[in-house]
């Protein structure tokens, strides 16, 4: 479900200023940057965030303007991967790497610094193995209008999308508050001298 | 980076508590800027939460919830509106959405149309209903800009909306 069908759950931003001059050499350039890349080791725990086409999520290659920029509107995905254990079945593992340390050592007990060196191979073994979980959201930038649609209305989600943009584009991305829908009197009489809940004010 | 500036989260439940009304008191129908009218309904959802906490405490589904005993009763008991499912009709398009937040998510908004052809043309239609249930949305709270900050507020828009609360409006 995102822009092209089904419901949608989308935050609504303004971009602070237009896009620049060349923009159709400059963004591919942007985007490629700050495209998603797996990393070069397989055994990688950390969050993988970057640029993806969104037809897609394997094309991380923007050069091709025509995938992603539709008259007004540059619609792309962004991609995060996540690696993560299982927390029970590693402690397993890793108490049974320790008995076979103990018995093959003939020690009564396993040392601090032993326990975490086989802990960390482990997880490094397992990391290899593990498939990551793959998040990818669409955004649609209305170049014309200098709006901006990211499906997603999570917090975390939200303040990545905006860090990432930033980095990519140079252009801050603003919450499109409602108290710039009106004029400016209005908006300060709605905002000023903390006007009081509806609900607690009309109670017989 | 610039700091994002502050949303003011007693608006929302503001808006939505007069949304709900004005969706009763005219007849649903509301102008548009440059003339013409458009629908606005509440739809299918309603939930309420307490003043200091964002959890819904009570969420009423089903046929016309907004038109339930219940859902006054919260009203007057100082619940707030956490968020409605709201239904708007311009001309023969019609949306259905959740409104949520200080800067009025959209949550699982439906939009109007079957779209099969190529994803372009997709992409510009449901951009072009995307962009315009926003801006039905902001006609609405200019509206209720309008109210809340005008002079019949406190002597007139308040007290009918203390007797809608009440299920004294007739």
């Amino acid at each position: 479900m995102g822009f092209l069908q089904g419901p949608l759950t989308a935050r609504c931003y303004r971009v602070e200023a237009d896009p620049p001059e060349g923009f159709r050499a400059v963004f591919p350039e942007a985007l490629n940057a700050h495209a998603f890349h797996e990393p070069m080791s397989k055994a990688w725990r950390e969050e993988v965030v970057g640029w993806v086409v969104t037809q897609n999520l394997l094309d991380t290659h923007f050069e091709r303007v025509e995938t992603w920029l539709f008259n007004q509107y540059a619609f792309f995905s962004l991609r995060v991967d996540k690696k993560a254990l299982p927390a029970k079945y590693l402690k397993a593992l890793l108490d049974k790497r320790i008995e076979a340390w103990c018995q093959e050592t003939q020690a009564k007990a396993c040392p601090r610094d032993v326990r975490a060196d086989l802990k960390d191979a482990l997880e490094i073994e397992l990391l290899a193995k593990t498939l990551p979980r793959v998040q990818v959201t669409e955004c649609v930038w209305n170049l014309a209008e200098r709006t901006v649609w990211f499906h997603s209305t999570s917090e975390k989600a939200n303040e990545r999308f905006r860090r990432i943009f930033h980095q990519t584009f140079g252009l801050v991305l603003l919450p499109d508050n409602p108290l710039e829908w009106v004029d400016e009197t209005q908006a300060e009489a709605l905002a000023g001298g903390g006007a009081p809940d509806l609900a607690v004010e009309v109670l017989p | 980076m610039t700091d994002i500036a502050p949303v003011l989260p007693h608006l929302t439940p503001e808006f939505l508590t007069w949304l709900w009304y004005a969706t009763e008191r005219d007849m649903g129908s509301f102008a548009l800027p440059e003339g013409g009218r458009f629908d606005a309904w509440v739809d299918d959802r309603l939930s309420f939460r307490t003043a200091d906490d964002d959890r819904p405490r009570a969420v009423l589904t089903g046929e016309n919830p907004s038109g339930s005993l219940e859902a006054r009763a919260a009203l007057a008991g100082g619940k707030l509106v956490r968020d409605l499912r709201l239904g708007l009709r311009r001309e023969e398009r019609e949306y259905s959405l959740v409104l949520r937040g200080g800067t009025l998510d959209l949550q699982g908004a439906k939009l109007p149309g079957m779209f099969k052809g190529h994803e372009e043309e997709a992409l510009f239609d449901r951009m072009f209903l995307l962009e315009e249930l926003r801006w039905l949305v902001r006609t609405l709270f200019q509206h209720f800009a309008a109210e809340r900050t005008g002079a019949a507020w406190e002597t007139d828009v308040l007290p009918r909306m203390q007797r809608w609360v009440a299920g004294e409006d007739g």
